[in-house]
């Protein structure tokens, strides 16, 4: 009987130790972007050695200075600047659509882009440091609120509804995975023009 | 986990811990003959054993219990339940059991301010198994599993989230994510009797979440009848408050021994010493051998 109740009292004890322990499930990588991979015409994936910056058009309008003076390059200005009209610059007053900057790398395979949490279509303006011509991807998407567990807080996931582009350096898109999460797997794959060297 | 939830599982332990102590302690002492240092059994009576041949009633009737603990939680905590089973028993060995009840769970976490809310009824049904050798004692010693079933409808409302990049922010409330849960349990408890049928136990519960059905928006983060889904496998517990439903089931059909008691001759102190070595050595010898297989064959049987 006193091996019965130590072998009952060494279980429960160890079940006391078990129930001690604790761990938040929250999963580690939390940033929820699009993955674009990059491939050439024939469908190889590829490094971009070019720099690539990556804009986004944003709803709304913003004031801007436009300077021009001939024989030099018309600036574009968020501020005026007195000094460039003391130079013999024309400034003129305007309004444009609201840009900003998402990302800016070079020789890459892949790019990773945050999506709009409260519009169905995003604009990105894509502009590469060898090629004067600008290409603009166009993406339709929803986006719902997630909830892994309520102490994780909430993440805005979204599922791709289609996609359209330029082709100053990209030959065409398509959507490889239509649900953003955060889990990095590949969602829009971009085939540049031409074709890598082997 | 909250320092207050924290000081609930303990103390549910240490109060389980005592009362199986107290349970086995309990079962030790029907069995033994209290005897202070230096003293010898006094050798005053003849005993004869026999074995009878009378089995144990297969059906033993029915026990109704009502869980005490899952009220309790649902008022200190976030999460509670209220349930009762009705357990069948078998030769007070094997004891088929169903749980019914209707678990809440209205959680709201300090730091994100997300909310969960559901209600619904949930099932269980598996089986206990009396570990006590002696099944003729009203005290059980469990363990077993079980098999839970919940279908349930959760809402998950959150505060504003503000896009960092495009602007704006909402909050959100998702209401009517339809779910359907299982899981399975390994038990460990204890019973003991109270007052005549009216017994109370303790009962330890690992659970471990077989499937949920799922929804983009969010997982269910607290199943009825499981409890929280933080991790793959959690603990839980219930109090019971036992009713044993015997039926007409007399429990006088477990006496397994008929014991004849004689008087012994006290004149002759050598032949009184004789008569009982004579009968510990010769008689009780083969008695034992007999009693000792024959009551555990009348146990098990």
């Amino acid at each position: 009987m006193k091996i019965k109740t130590t072998y009952i009292f060494s279980i429960l004890f160890a079940i006391a130790m078990l129930a001690s322990c604790y761990s938040n499930n929250c999963p580690l990588n939390n940033s929820v972007t699009c993955n674009y991979h990059f491939y050439d015409m024939e469908g190889n994936a590829i490094k971009y050695g070019d720099q690539i910056k990556v804009s986004t058009l944003k709803p709304g309008m913003k004031d801007v200075w436009v300077y021009k003076k001939l024989g030099y390059k018309t600036l574009t200005l968020d501020s005026p600047d007195s000094a460039l009209v003391a130079d013999g610059y024309s400034e003129t007053k305007t309004q444009q659509r609201k840009d900003t900057v998402i990302v800016g790398q070079a020789n890459s395979d892949k790019i990773q882009i945050p999506m709009s949490y409260y519009y169905n279509c995003d604009t990105l303006v894509f502009e590469y440091g060898s090629i004067s011509k600008k290409d603009t991807i166009k993406i339709n998407h929803e986006s719902y609120p997630h909830v892994e567990l309520p102490e994780c807080g909430t993440y805005r996931f979204h599922s791709l509804k289609g996609i359209s582009c330029t082709n100053a350096a990209i030959d065409h898109v398509e959507i490889s995975n239509p649900v953003v999460n955060f889990d990095g797997a590949e969602n829009i794959k971009i085939y540049f023009n031409g074709v890598a060297e082997q | 986990m909250t320092m207050k939830e924290l000081f609930f599982k303990h103390i549910i332990l240490i109060a389980f811990l005592v009362q199986c102590g107290a349970a086995i302690a309990q079962t030790e002492n029907e069995n033994q003959e209290v005897l202070m240092p230096g003293e010898t059994p006094k050798p005053t009576k003849y005993i004869a054993v026999e074995e009878q041949k009378q089995k144990l009633v297969f059906f033993q009737g029915f026990t109704l219990s009502v869980d005490a603990f899952g009220p309790l939680m649902s008022v200190v905590s976030d999460y509670g339940t209220i349930e009762a089973a009705l357990r069948l028993n078998l030769k007070n060995t094997f004891l088929p059991i169903v749980e019914l009840g209707y678990g809440k769970c209205n959680k709201t976490d300090d730091n994100t301010n997300v909310s969960f809310k559901t209600n619904a009824p949930f099932a269980r049904i598996g089986m206990d198994i009396n570990m006590l050798k002696n099944k003729f004692q009203d005290n059980r010693l469990y363990l077993g599993a079980r098999v839970g079933v919940s279908k349930f409808n959760y809402e998950i409302s959150g505060p504003e989230i503000k896009d960092p990049i495009w602007g704006g922010s909402k909050p959100f409330d998702v209401d009517n994510i339809d779910c359907t849960s299982t899981w399975g349990e390994i038990v460990f408890g204890a019973e003991v009797k109270i007052y005549k049928n009216f017994h109370m136990g303790w009962l330890v519960r690992y659970k471990s979440e077989f499937s949920s059905s799922k929804s983009k928006f969010a997982k269910p983060s607290c199943i009825p009848g499981y409890g929280y889904t933080t991790n793959s496998t959690c603990w839980g517990g219930t109090y019971s408050l036992i009713f044993d439903l015997n039926w007409g089931m007399k429990k006088s059909r477990k006496a397994g021994y008929n014991i004849e008691i004689r008087d012994i001759n006290y004149d002759n102190n050598e032949q009184q010493n004789g008569t009982v070595n004579e009968s510990e050595s010769g008689t009780g010898a083969a008695e034992g051998d007999d009693n000792g297989s024959g009551g555990e064959g009348s146990e098990e049987e």
